[in-house]
């Protein structure tokens, strides 16, 4: 089997466990809160046998082990369960709702990568010099707050007071497609729409940046710190004295080796971001899973809570088997390690 | 007679720091004709590792560096140049190269050899082939005593040996037939016996290749092996130099007797006593008859 296969088969592994034991501890949490699932889910008006008869059918009577093995089994099956909030399979509702929040989630990666690393690279090549100090003290300003913070405050500037953004939603009110992926993005140019693609990138710009801030400044001020040790290593001196181009000595000398310990923490950023968008989806009204898990929370819908927490807890495994592969493929240690063994 | 390769005349540097300038060269010269290795030998802060970075021009960046006195190489004043053909002056083509302290540090450790070789080959030759580049690295690490050249190109340095990266170091800085070689404190921090074998293989390129070195170090046994002429240095001044036999023999000035006799012998008597009188180590430069900037440089 080639090393990276390896690599994958272990990281999928160690996944499943994770994804087990976040299973139980959500399953267990959910049942604890207190309020019965469905008084809630049925209303105040519903008479007793009503409810004792979706309490059998919801198997809340029996013990929770036995609970979590219908759970399990059902799982199994790709089954989460029917969501008491909405009456449909936990699944479609997911599958509905998923796709606006990993759209918001994939842009904003993508700017604190794309805004955040050359930002940082800048900063760490005119270190001690203006440029250096006025990055580091406006990334500085991204990362002291959240991003609901400013979410709401570039609302303010940019769509109240400027009104150069919308304020809120995916797609202006005038323009439908038809919804195919669920990714706005990818909608639109599928339905051949190019001006509700440029609606939809409109709507999507304010958002995503506000969610995206902390992490540009984190991501900035990471790999400004990253550089600049590596800049004081000897190979840097060695390849000044060879007379390298200072573009050349930044680019493979500094950045290249000071990516390794940046990467591992670019990515668990990236992921927290999944965190983060609920909060901003709401300042937005962005129709995505945040509505939908703060809903059925309230509501005490097992099943829901159950769902929305484990694909939020795949999505970061994933994205971390994703850093793990990048890692091991910018270190030649770990490329090599993983060859020997 | 030609230009020495390298002359330095009166070269002063201090660091401009909040509580005034501290000076740390006060005026040193030295010269380093083509085929010579001379060796400038001092403690640890007396000034010989930053002598090096201002003849390759590495310091001169610095905002904090005051630099006066004169540095020519091969009779051009480097001060008078402009920036970029000073710039070009380093790891170039018959030009200068330099190897360090730490050889496995001192490589990029995320490219193979090869590729870190074929940046050193691009410096001479910046549109040199994939084969070539690869040819000449081979040929290189064969002179360096390097048995299996292929293997060591495709390994990256956390894989190879001290002695190895050492060998490699030296390859790369002689990769472009160099003028001129700075080499500071050379494998320090390799252990003794194989920093003196990779020093002998040194050796036997330089004077192959008729390079002239400037040999930094602290170590008086590797000096008296390797050196032609030497130049001993304490708090930034040239204290005493002369031939290397004539230097060691007959020591004139107080701090190079205090040095020679810092040296543990290995028949015993454990660390000697150090006459440690730091003021009359201050004592004006002492030259060998014959040995003299002037006379040398007639």
């Amino acid at each position: 089997m080639s090393p990276f296969f390896r690599l994958l088969a272990k990281r999928l592994g160690t996944s499943l466990i994770v994804l087990i034991g976040v299973s139980l501890l959500i399953f267990a949490i959910a049942r604890v809160i207190p309020g019965d699932p469905a008084r809630i889910a049925l209303g105040p008006n519903a008479t007793a046998e009503a409810v004792l008869a979706l309490r059998e059918k919801l198997h809340l009577d029996a013990s929770f082990l036995t609970q979590y093995g219908y759970f399990l089994a059902d799982l199994a099956r790709g089954d989460l369960g029917i969501s008491l909030y909405t009456n449909r399979p936990v699944m479609t509702d997911i599958a509905q709702f998923l796709p606006a929040t990993l759209e918001l989630v994939l842009v904003s990666g993508l700017m604190m990568v794309a805004i955040g690393l050359p930002l940082g690279i800048l900063s760490a090549r005119r270190r001690g010099t203006w440029v250096d100090h006025t990055i580091r003290l406006v990334t500085m300003l991204g990362v002291s707050a959240p991003a609901f913070v400013w979410a709401v405050v570039l609302m303010l500037a940019f769509s109240y007071f400027l009104k150069i953004f919308p304020i809120a939603g995916r797609l202006s009110d005038s323009i439908t497609v038809p919804s195919m992926t669920g990714f706005m993005l990818i909608d639109t140019l599928l339905a051949g729409n190019l001006r509700a693609f440029a609606d939809a990138v409109w709507h999507l710009i304010l958002p995503a940046f506000a969610l995206a801030l902390s992490g540009i400044g984190q991501a900035a001020r990471l790999v400004r710190s990253n550089m600049v040790e590596t800049y004081e290593r000897p190979y840097i001196e060695m390849a000044e004295a060879y007379g390298f181009p200072e573009k050349r000595i930044a680019r493979r000398y500094a950045f290249r080796p000071s990516l390794i310990p940046s990467l591992t923490i670019i990515g668990l950023d990236f992921a927290a971001m999944l965190g983060s968008a609920f909060l901003v989806e709401a300042v937005y009204a962005w129709p995505g899973l945040s509505r939908y898990g703060v809903a059925v929370i309230l509501r005490k819908d097992l099943n829901a809570i159950v769902g929305t927490v484990l694909i939020i807890s795949a999505m970061f495994l994933i994205v971390n088997i994703i850093v793990d592969i990048l890692v091991s493929i910018i270190n030649p240690r770990i490329r090599l390690s993983q060859r020997a063994s | 007679m030609t230009n020495p390769t390298l002359r330095i005349d009166d070269l002063r540097l201090g660091f401009k720091t909040w509580s005034g300038t501290i000076d740390v060269l006060h005026g040193i010269s030295l010269h380093i004709r083509k085929g010579e290795r001379v060796a400038l030998v001092g403690e640890s802060g007396s000034g010989k590792s930053v002598t090096a970075r201002i003849v390759l021009g590495m310091l001169q960046q610095l905002k904090s560096a005051r630099i006066s006195g004169t540095v020519e190489f091969e009779g051009i004043n480097l001060e008078t140049l402009k920036p970029a053909s000073r710039h070009a002056l380093r790891g170039t083509a018959m030009s200068m190269s330099m190897i360090f302290q730490d050889p496995t540090s001192s490589l990029n450790p995320v490219y193979p050899i090869f590729t870190l070789f074929r940046e050193v080959l691009q410096r001479a030759e910046p549109g040199i082939d994939t084969e070539t580049a690869r040819r000449k690295a081979i040929a290189a690490l064969a002179d360096v005593a390097i048995n299996e050249p292929e293997r060591v190109l495709e390994s990256y340095a956390f894989q190879l040996s001290g002695g190895m990266n050492q060998r490699v170091m030296i390859a790369m800085a002689l990769a472009n037939n160099p003028a001129l070689l700075l080499a500071d404190e050379p494998g320090t921090a390799l252990d003794v016996t194989v920093q003196a074998q990779t020093l002998r293989l040194m050796s036997e390129l330089v004077e192959k290749h008729q390079t002239s070195v400037l040999f930094i170090s602290h170590n008086l046994g590797v000096v008296r092996e390797f050196a032609d002429r030497v130049y001993v240095i304490y708090k930034g001044n040239i204290v005493e130099q002369g031939p290397t036999a004539g230097l060691f023999d007959n020591p004139q000035h107080p701090y190079t007797r205090a040095l020679l006799s810092a040296v543990p012998r290995i028949t015993g008597g454990g660390i000697p006593d150090i006459e440690d009188d730091p003021a009359q180590f201050l004592a004006p430069l002492f030259a060998h008859q014959g040995y003299s900037e002037k006379e040398l440089l007639k």
